[in-house]
C-alpha cells in the first residue's frame, strides 16, 4: 500500500491538475461509488472509491472505448491497401541504389529486386478506395474506414517496433496504450477487467506482455489476458471440489473473520480486501458469461466465422464486441502470422496471404458491421494495423525461391481506423509511386497515439505520470493529433 | 498557527491536501480497489518550523514550476535565464530587469511575474498548466527578502552524522533510531504505539528477515524465553538462517533485473542462475555491501578475482539480448550498455541519470556529455548482444567437467563406430534399420551390435542432456586494439555520434579515487567511496523501505531534486553514516532496524492516528503492509508443510496453468512442471521467463524484470483473490493444510487452533474460533450430503489421492475448505 504512495500521490497530482482544474470543479464525487462492501462497512462513515471507476477525460470525447486489432509481424500493405501500379511495371528490376541508400533492412543486403504486387486491386466504396482481392469482406465496408497510408516508424525489428507502437518507446519499461487509457478513464464495468487482451494464432506478440503491461503505472492498469479456451481468466473457476454454495459459504466466513480483524486493527485496507473478494465472486460469474460466445445466434457466429471452443481470431473479434458491450474500456487483439518474408508457403503474398486474410477479413468486417448495427460504433474506436510495413522489393534471403515475400519496412505502412470520431471512407496520406517514401501527410507512431488519445478526450501532452522525477506520457517527447482525419 | 504554519497549510492545500484526500482513497484500493475516504483531519506540519530553507522550501517550487524552461537544459532555456544558478538569476537581463534582487523582492522581476495579473506576463505560463499557490508565492518573496541564499541539493552533500535529538519520553527509545522517530512524534503531539505482543513480533520479524512464517515450535520457544534479550536472540537466530539469504536476494534480484531468459521476442532461456545463487550466498555470508558492490561492478578486474567475483559480474549481464532475426547487434549491445548506466546510477545512487541520455538533464545537474563519459566505463566489455551470451564462465566442478568430457568422448566414439558400421558402402539413402548394409546383413551379430550402440548412444546423450549446465555470462574487459571508442550519441541514437569522450563521473560528485585508472573498478570504488553522498543514503533507505514498508525518502528511485524530500532527514543521515561506520555490515544494519522500539510497535491504528497520518509516515505504529508475491506463496507452502528446503541450482517450474501459446519466434510458453520436491521450492528458484512471468506471482506485483525494478507496487485486487482461492498451487496447499489439521490430535477446536497457529503464529480469539468451528461443521455436513464433491475436494490437482480414512472424506474436504479460508485471511497477506 504505502509502497505505492509516491506514484499514486503523483497520480493524484495529475488528477487534480488535469481533471479537476480543467473541469473547473472538484469532481471527487464523480468518481465516488456507493459502498460495495456489503456488510463490511468500516466503523467510520466512509465512501468507497475505485481507481478503475469511470472518470471524465480532459474534454468531451468522441469515443469512450477502443478495440485495437494488431496484426503481429507487419502485414504486406502493398498487397492489401497501398496500390502501386508503377511498381508492377518495374517488377523484377534491380532496386535503384537511391532507394537503398541510408536505409537499413532486417534480412536484405546487396541489391534486391523490385516486386510489384501480384494481387488484383480495384476501387471500392463511394470514395473509390483501392483494395486488393485478399480482403473481399473489408471491401464491402470501405465506406466505414479511415485509411491512413502514411504511417511511419523508426524501428525495423518486431519487438522494438511493437514496443514503440504500444508503449511509445522501443525499449521495455513504459506503460502500454491500454494502460494509459484505463489510467485516464477507468472502466465502466467493475465486474470485468477494464483492459482485456485476446491472442490468436497460438503465438504472443514479439513485444510480449510488455505490449499490455502497466510499466511504471500502478499494476491496476495492466491488461488482463483472457482466453477463449480453458479458464477465460486465470483461476476464475472454483476448485473441482467446491460448488457455488460452498464458495459463498467460504467467502462469508472469510468476510466475518476479516471484519473481526478490521475492528481490531482499524486498517482500511482490510475493508478493501473484503470488497475485492466480493468483486472476485461476481467476476467469477461475469467473466465466463461474457466469454461464452455460444450465447450468440448462429447467424452472428456465421457472420464472424466464429465457432465456440476455438482460440481463433474470429472468436476474439466476436468476444471484443461482447466485451465492449459490457463496458470494457480497451480491448486489445493480437493475431500472429503477418510476417510475410516468404520463407514458407504460408508467408507467400499470393496464396499464403489469401489464406491468412480469409481468417482476418471476414471477422473484422463483421465486427465493424456489428458495432455499427448495435450502435457501439457511435462511441467506439476501432484500429487495425501492424508494427511496420513491408518492402517494395523481394526479401533478400528468399529472392531465389518460388515463394514471394517482402522484408520489414518501417518508412511507410498502412493502418485503418473506424468509429464516429474519424472521417469515413477516406484515404489519408500518400506514398511515392514505388512505395519507398511518404510524399504527403506523414503520420508517425506517436501521432497515431496522440490521435487515439485525442478521440478519447485527452491532450496527449497532459495525460502524464511522474516517475523518477519526470512526467512521462505515451507519446514520449513528440506526437501531434492528425486533425485532418477527425470527423 | 504561526506564519509558517499558515504557509504550510496553504501549501498543503495546494499541493497535498486534495492529493492526499484522493490519494488515500486510491492507495487503499488496488485494481478495482475500493478505497475508503474517511474524515480528513489536519495534516501534520513541517519538519522544522524555522526560516526559509532553499533545499526544503524553495528548490521544490523552482524544480516543479520553473526549471524546465529556466534550468540546466540549454535547448529549452527561455530568455537565457537560469533560476538554478544564483549568479545568472541575480544578473541583469538585456532588458535591464533582474530576476532576483537579493533582499529586494519588490525589485525582483521573478516576483513581478509570478504575481502578474495579465496572463501574458504571468509565470509559470498558463499553457504549462502550472500555477503557484499564494503560500508558494509568499515563500519565494520571503526567501528573496532574506537574501535569496542558494544551497546544493541536500542529496549531493555528503551526510554528516547528526547528534541524537532530545526526547521527553526517555524510556521509550531502544536504539538511536527511536530518538529521531520519537522526537518527531513529540513535535507532532503524538505518542508511539504500545509494543506488539510476542506472537506478532515473531511473525513480523520472521517474515521480514527470512520471508517465512515461524513454526509453532519456534513460536513456543520464543514465548517461553523469559530472558531480557529473548527478542535479540530471536533476531540473531533469524539472521543466521539460510532462509535469510533466500529472502533478501529477492530484493536484489529485482534491482539486478535477474531473469532466466534473454528477453525480447523469442525470449530464449538463459543460464545465469549461478548469479542468483551468488546473491543468496552473499547475503547469508553477510558480505559487506562495499565488497558486494566491487564484485558485481568489477569482479573481473579485482586483484583477487576468482570464479566467485567473476560470477558476481553477471549483475550487468542480466541486460536483455535481442535474438530476433535481422537485428543489428551493435544497436542492442548499445541498449544493454545504456541499461547498465541507468541501472547502476538508480540502484546505488538513486539518481535518474537516464534523462541525460538524450539531452542535458532538465532538473538535475547532469549534461549529456557527462552521461556518455559515464557510459564509457561500461562500453568496453566483450559481450555484444550475442545469441550464445559469450563470454560465459564454466562453473562446473572438476568432477563434472571430467564427467562431461567423458560423456562427450564416449558419444563421439560410438557415433564414429555407428557411422563406420552402418554406412552402406554403396551409398543407399535408406535408414540402416530398414535396409541393412551388405556387410551387416551378413552378420546378425553386427546388427545387434549397432542396436546396442544406438541404445547406448541415446542413453549417453540423455545423461549429457540431464547434466545441469553450470555456466554464467560474465563481464570481461576488452584489451588492446579491441577496445571501443565512446562518443556522445545524439538523442541517444547510436548511429548519430558526436565528440569522442573518455570515462569520467559527473562533475557535481566527488572525483574518482586519486591515481586510479578510470575503469569499472575505479567506478565501483567511487560508488562506495566514503565521500559518495548518495550510496550510503540510498542503500540505507532501501533496507529501511523493506522493513518499514516506505522509504524515509519515499521515492527511493529518485533522490534528485524532483524526488520527495526525506520524512526524517537527520535519521536518514544517521543511518547512512552508521552503515559506513559499521563497514557496510548488512546483517548488523538490519538488526539495528528490527530491534528498534519503532519497529516493535503494535500496528493497530486508532481513528485519530488514521486521520492524522494515514500513511504512517511518522511511524507512530508498527509497519503493516502486504507481503511480496514470493512471501505469500512461500508462506502458503510453509504452513501446509509442502515447502522444500532445498537450496540453489537450476530454476524450477512449479505448476501453472497452460496458455497454449508460444513466444514470438520461440518455444511454447507452457512448461513441463518440475517433479518431486522441485514443485515446492521457494519462489526465488522459480524459472523467471520475462515474457511469461509466473502468473500467480505477477498477479501479486512481481515484475517482469525486463528492466531494473526499483520499487514494487502493493496492489489489492480481485484477481489476487482468484489466485489464492482457486490456483491449483493454493488448492493443494489448502488440502495439505487441511490434512495437517485433520490428523492433529484432540477436538475440532484444538485442531482449528493448531491450523490457525500454523498460519498466523497467534492463538485464535474466541469469536474467531467460534466462527471457524461453525464454518467447519456446516461445511462438513454439506460435504456429507455431496460425497462426490467431497471426493474431488480432497483430490490433489496432480490427480494423486490424499489418504482419507474411510468415511472421513467429508471431514477432510471440510478441513480443506478451512485451509482455503485460513490461507485467504487478510492477516495472511499482511505482515502483522
Amino acid at each position: 500500500m504505502s509502497n505505492m504512495e509516491p506514484k499514486l500521490e503523483k497520480l493524484q497530482h495529475l488528477t487534480r491538475r488535469s481533471f479537476l482544474e480543467s473541469a473547473g470543479r472538484f469532481s471527487l464525487g464523480a468518481i465516488a461509488l456507493a459502498s460495495l462492501c456489503g456488510g463490511a462497512q468500516p466503523a467510520a462513515a466512509a465512501t468507497v472509491l475505485n481507481p478503475l471507476a469511470p472518470k471524465k477525460p480532459q474534454f468531451p470525447p468522441k469515443v469512450k472505448r477502443v478495440v485495437y486489432l494488431h496484426m503481429s509481424g507487419g502485414p504486406p500493405h502493398l498487397d492489401l491497401f497501398d496500390y502501386k501500379p508503377e511498381l508492377v511495371k518495374w517488377n523484377d528490376k534491380p532496386c535503384p541504389d537511391e532507394f537503398l541508400k541510408g536505409r537499413r533492412f532486417a534480412f536484405t543486403s546487396g541489391v534486391p529486386k523490385l516486386m510489384g504486387t501480384p494481387r488484383k486491386f480495384a476501387q471500392y466504396g463511394k470514395g473509390g478506395m483501392w483494395m486488393s482481392d485478399a480482403i473481399p469482406q473489408l471491401q464491402s465496408v470501405a465506406d466505414e474506414l479511415c485509411l491512413i497510408k502514411s504511417l511511419n516508424t523508426d524501428q525495423f525489428n518486431h519487438a522494438p517496433a511493437e514496443l514503440l507502437l504500444f508503449t511509445g518507446s522501443p525499449r521495455a519499461g513504459r506503460p502500454s496504450m491500454g494502460s494509459w487509457v484505463t489510467y485516464g478513464l477507468g472502466t465502466e464495468n467493475e465486474n470485468l477487467p477494464g483492459f482485456v487482451v485476446l491472442i490468436s494464432s497460438g503465438v504472443q506478440p514479439s513485444a510480449g506482455p510488455a505490449a499490455w503491461g502497466s510499466g511504471f503505472l500502478p499494476s491496476v492498469f495492466q491488461g488482463v489476458q483472457c482466453r477463449s479456451k480453458g479458464d477465460p481468466v486465470l483461476c476464475v473457476s472454483d476448485p473441482p471440489g467446491m460448488d457455488r454454495d460452498l464458495r459463498r459459504r467460504t467467502l462469508d466466513a472469510l468476510r466475518d473473520l476479516n471484519q473481526l480483524q478490521e475492528q481490531r486493527l482499524g486498517h482500511p485496507e482490510t475493508a478493501t480486501r473484503i470488497a475485492q473478494y466480493e468483486l472476485a465472486y461476481r467476476m467469477q460469474i461475469a467473466v465466463p458469461e461474457v466469454m461464452d460466445i455460444s450465447r450468440e445466434t448462429p447467424q452472428t457466429l456465421a457472420e464472424y466465422g466464429a465457432a465456440p471452443g476455438e482460440a481463433s481470431f474470429a472468436n476474439n473479434c466476436l468476444l471484443a464486441r461482447r466485451l465492449l458491450q459490457k463496458g470494457v474500456r480497451f480491448v486489445q487483439l493480437f493475431d500472429w502470422g503477418w510476417d510475410f518474408h516468404g520463407t514458407n508457403e504460408g508467408e507467400d503474398i499470393r496464396d499464403g496471404l489469401t489464406k491468412k486474410c480469409a481468417r482476418m477479413d471476414r471477422p473484422v468486417a463483421a465486427l465493424i458491421r456489428d458495432l455499427r448495427r448495435t450502435g457501439l460504433l457511435e462511441d467506439t474506436l476501432l484500429v487495425w494495423g501492424g508494427e511496420f510495413g513491408r518492402t517494395p522489393f523481394r526479401e533478400g534471403r528468399t529472392a531465389a525461391s518460388k515463394i514471394l515475400g517482402r522484408d520489414h519496412y518501417p518508412d511507410c505502412f498502412t493502418v485503418f481506423l473506424s468509429g464516429s470520431g474519424v472521417r469515413k471512407g477516406i484515404v489519408y496520406g500518400e506514398t511515392d509511386e514505388l512505395g519507398f517514401s511518404i510524399t504527403k501527410d506523414k503520420v508517425q507512431v506517436h501521432d497515431l497515439q496522440a490521435t487515439i488519445l485525442h478521440l478519447l478526450g485527452f491532450d496527449h501532452e497532459k495525460l502524464t505520470y511522474r516517475f523518477q522525477g519526470r512526467d512521462f506520457r505515451l507519446t514520449d517527447v513528440s506526437g501531434r493529433v492528425v486533425t485532418d482525419i477527425l470527423a | 498557527m504561526g506564519e509558517y504554519g499558515l504557509f504550510t497549510y496553504l501549501m498543503l492545500e495546494r499541493r497535498h491536501f486534495l492529493g492526499r484526500l484522493m490519494y488515500r482513497a486510491v492507495v487503499r484500493a488496488g485494481a478495482y480497489g475500493l478505497l475508503v475516504l474517511g474524515s480528513v483531519g489536519a495534516t501534520f506540519g513541517a519538519a522544522h518550523p524555522t526560516e526559509v530553507d532553499f533545499n526544503r522550501d524553495i528548490r521544490p517550487i523552482l524544480s516543479e514550476n520553473c526549471l524546465k524552461c529556466h534550468g540546466p537544459g540549454e535547448e529549452e532555456r527561455k530568455a537565457k535565464l537560469r533560476l538554478d544558478v544564483r549568479e545568472v538569476a541575480i544578473k541583469p537581463a538585456k532588458s535591464g530587469s533582474v530576476a532576483i534582487v537579493p533582499g529586494a523582492p519588490e525589485k525582483s522581476e521573478l516576483v513581478a511575474r509570478i504575481t502578474a495579473t495579465d496572463p501574458d506576463d504571468r509565470m509559470p505560463p498558463l499553457k504549462t498548466g502550472k500555477e503557484l499557490s499564494r503560500g508558494q508565492i509568499e515563500l519565494l518573496r520571503r526567501w528573496i527578502a532574506q537574501g535569496a541564499r542558494y544551497a546544493v541539493h541536500w542529496a549531493y552533500v555528503k551526510p554528516q552524522r547528526p547528534a541524537l535529538p532530545a526526547v521527553r519520553h526517555k524510556r521509550w527509545p531502544r536504539n538511536p533510531i527511536d530518538y529521531f522517530v520519537l522526537a518527531r512524534l513529540e513535535r507532532e503531539g503524538l505518542a508511539p504505539s504500545p509494543r506488539a505482543d510476542r506472537p506478532t513480533l515473531i511473525r513480523r520479524a520472521s517474515l521480514d528477515l527470512t520471508g517465512l512464517p515461524p513454526t509453532i515450535a519456534e513460536v513456543d520457544q520464543f514465548l517461553r524465553d523469559k530472558s531480557p534479550d529473548a527478542y535479540e536472540h530471536l533476531i540473531d537466530r533469524l539472521l543466521s538462517q539460510p532462509a535469510f539469504g533466500e529472502h533478501w536476494a529477492r530484493m536484489w534480484l529485482d534491482l539486478a533485473r535477474y531473469a532466466d531468459s534473454a528477453g525480447y521476442a523469442d525470449d530464449q532461456p538463459r543460464t545465469i542462475w549461478a548469479f542468483r545463487d551468488y546473491v543468496i550466498r552473499s547475503f547469508n555470508a553477510n558480505k559487506p555491501f562495499d565488497r558486494f558492490t566491487l564484485e558485481q561492478i568489477a569482479g573481473d578486474l579485482l586483484d583477487d578475482a576468482d570464479d566467485e567475483t567473476e560470477t558476481a559480474t553477471a549483475f550487468h549481464r542480466n541486460t536483455m539480448t535481442n535474438n530476433e532475426g535481422g537485428t543489428t547487434h551493435e544497436e542492442f549491445r548499445n541498449a544493454a550498455v545504456i541499461d547498465r548506466v541507468n541501472t547502476t546510477m538508480s540502484v546505488w545512487m538513486g539518481t535518474t541519470l537516464a534523462c541525460a541520455q538524450c539531452h542535458t538533464h532538465k532538473y538535475d545537474p547532469f549534461t549529456q556529455t557527462e552521461y556518455f563519459r559515464f557510459f564509457a566505463f561500461f562500453n568496453n566489455t566483450e559481450d555484444a548482444d550475442r545469441t550464445d551470451e559469450a563470454p560465459v564462465l564454466d562453473l562446473s566442478s572438476p568432477a563434472e567437467k571430467k564427467q562431461r568430457q567423458q560423456l562427450e568422448a564416449d558419444i563421439a566414439k560410438i557415433e564414429a563406430r555407428l557411422a563406420a558400421s552402418t554406412n552402406p558402402p554403396q551409398g543407399s539413402g535408406a535408414k540402416p534399420d530398414e535396409q541393412p548394409s551388405a556387410k551387416a546383413q551378413s552378420s546378425t551379430q553386427g546388427a545387434a551390435d549397432s542396436k546396442a550402440d544406438r541404445d547406448q548412444l541415446e542413453k549417453l546423450k540423455n545423461e549429457l542432456g540431464a547434466m545441469p549446465l553450470n555456466t554464467v555470462p560474465v563481464l570481461r574487459e576488452l584489451t588492446g586494439d579491441k577496445r571501443r571508442k565512446t562518443f556522445v550519441e545524439f538523442r541517444g541514437n547510436y548511429l548519430a555520434l558526436g565528440d569522442e569522450v573518455t570515462p569520467a563521473v559527473p562533475a557535481v560528485f566527488h572525483p574518482l579515487p586519486a591515481g586510479a585508472l578510470p575503469n569499472r573498478l575505479a567506478l565501483a570504488r567511487w560508488l562506495v567511496d566514503e565521500n559518495n553522498p548518495l550510496t550510503s543514503r540510498v542503500i540505507a533507505n532501501r533496507f529501511w523501505e523493506q522493513i518499514f514498508g516506505t522509504g524515509i525518502v519515499r521515492t527511493c528511485e529518485d533522490f534528485g531534486t524532483q524526488g520527495d524530500p526525506p520524512t526524517h532527514p537527520e535519521l536518514l543521515d544517521w543511518l547512512a553514516t552508521e552503515l559506513v561506520a559499521q563497514h557496510w555490515d548488512m546483517k548488523k544494519f538490519l538488526k539495528l532496524l528490527v530491534t528498534s522500539a519503532t519497529y516493535c510497535q503494535s500496528s493497530a491504528v486508532t481513528p485519530k492516528l488514521e486521520a492524522k497520518d494515514p500513511d504512517n509516515l511518522l511511524l507512530a505504529r508498527g509497519p503493516r503492509v502486504r507481503a511480496t508475491a514470493e512471501v505469500i506463496r512461500d508462506q502458503a507452502l510453509a504452513v501446509s508443510g509442502l515447502l522444500s528446503q532445498k537450496m540453489y541450482g537450476p530454476p524450477v517450474r512449479p505448476p501453472q496453468a497452460s496458455l497454449g501459446l508460444s513466444a514470438a519466434f520461440g518455444g511454447s510458453l507452457d512448461w513441463k512442471t518440475s517433479k518431486g520436491e522441485d514443485r515446492y521450492r521457494r519462489a526465488i528458484y522459480t524459472d523467471w521467463r520475462r515474457t511469461n512471468p509466473y502468473a500467480s506471482m505477477a498477479t501479486f506485483d512481481a515484475p517482469s524484470r525486463e528492466v531494473c525494478a526499483l520499487r514494487r507496487p502493493r496492489s489489492n485486487t480481485p484477481l489476487q483473490a482468484l489466485v489464492t482461492l482457486n490456483d491449483p498451487v493454493y488448492v493443494e496447499a489448502a488440502q495439505a493444510l487441511g490434512a495437517r489439521m485433520a490428523k492433529a490430535p484432540g477436538s475440532d477446536t484444538e485442531r482449528l487452533t493448531y491450523g490457525f497457529r500454523l498460519c498466523l503464529a497467534r492463538l485464535p480469539r474466541p469469536n474467531e474460533l467460534n466462527r471457524l468451528l461453525a464454518f467447519y461443521q456446516a461445511t462438513k455436513a454439506d460435504y456429507a450430503a455431496k460425497p462426490q464433491l467431497a471426493a474431488r475436494m480432497v483430490t490433489p490437482p496432480d490427480g494423486s489421492s490424499l489418504s482419507a480414512p474411510a468415511g472421513e472424506t467429508s471431514a477432510l474436504a471440510a478441513w480443506t475448505t478451512v485451509g482455503n479460508v485460513l490461507l485467504n485471511l487478510d492477516e495472511m497477506f499482511m505482515k502483522p
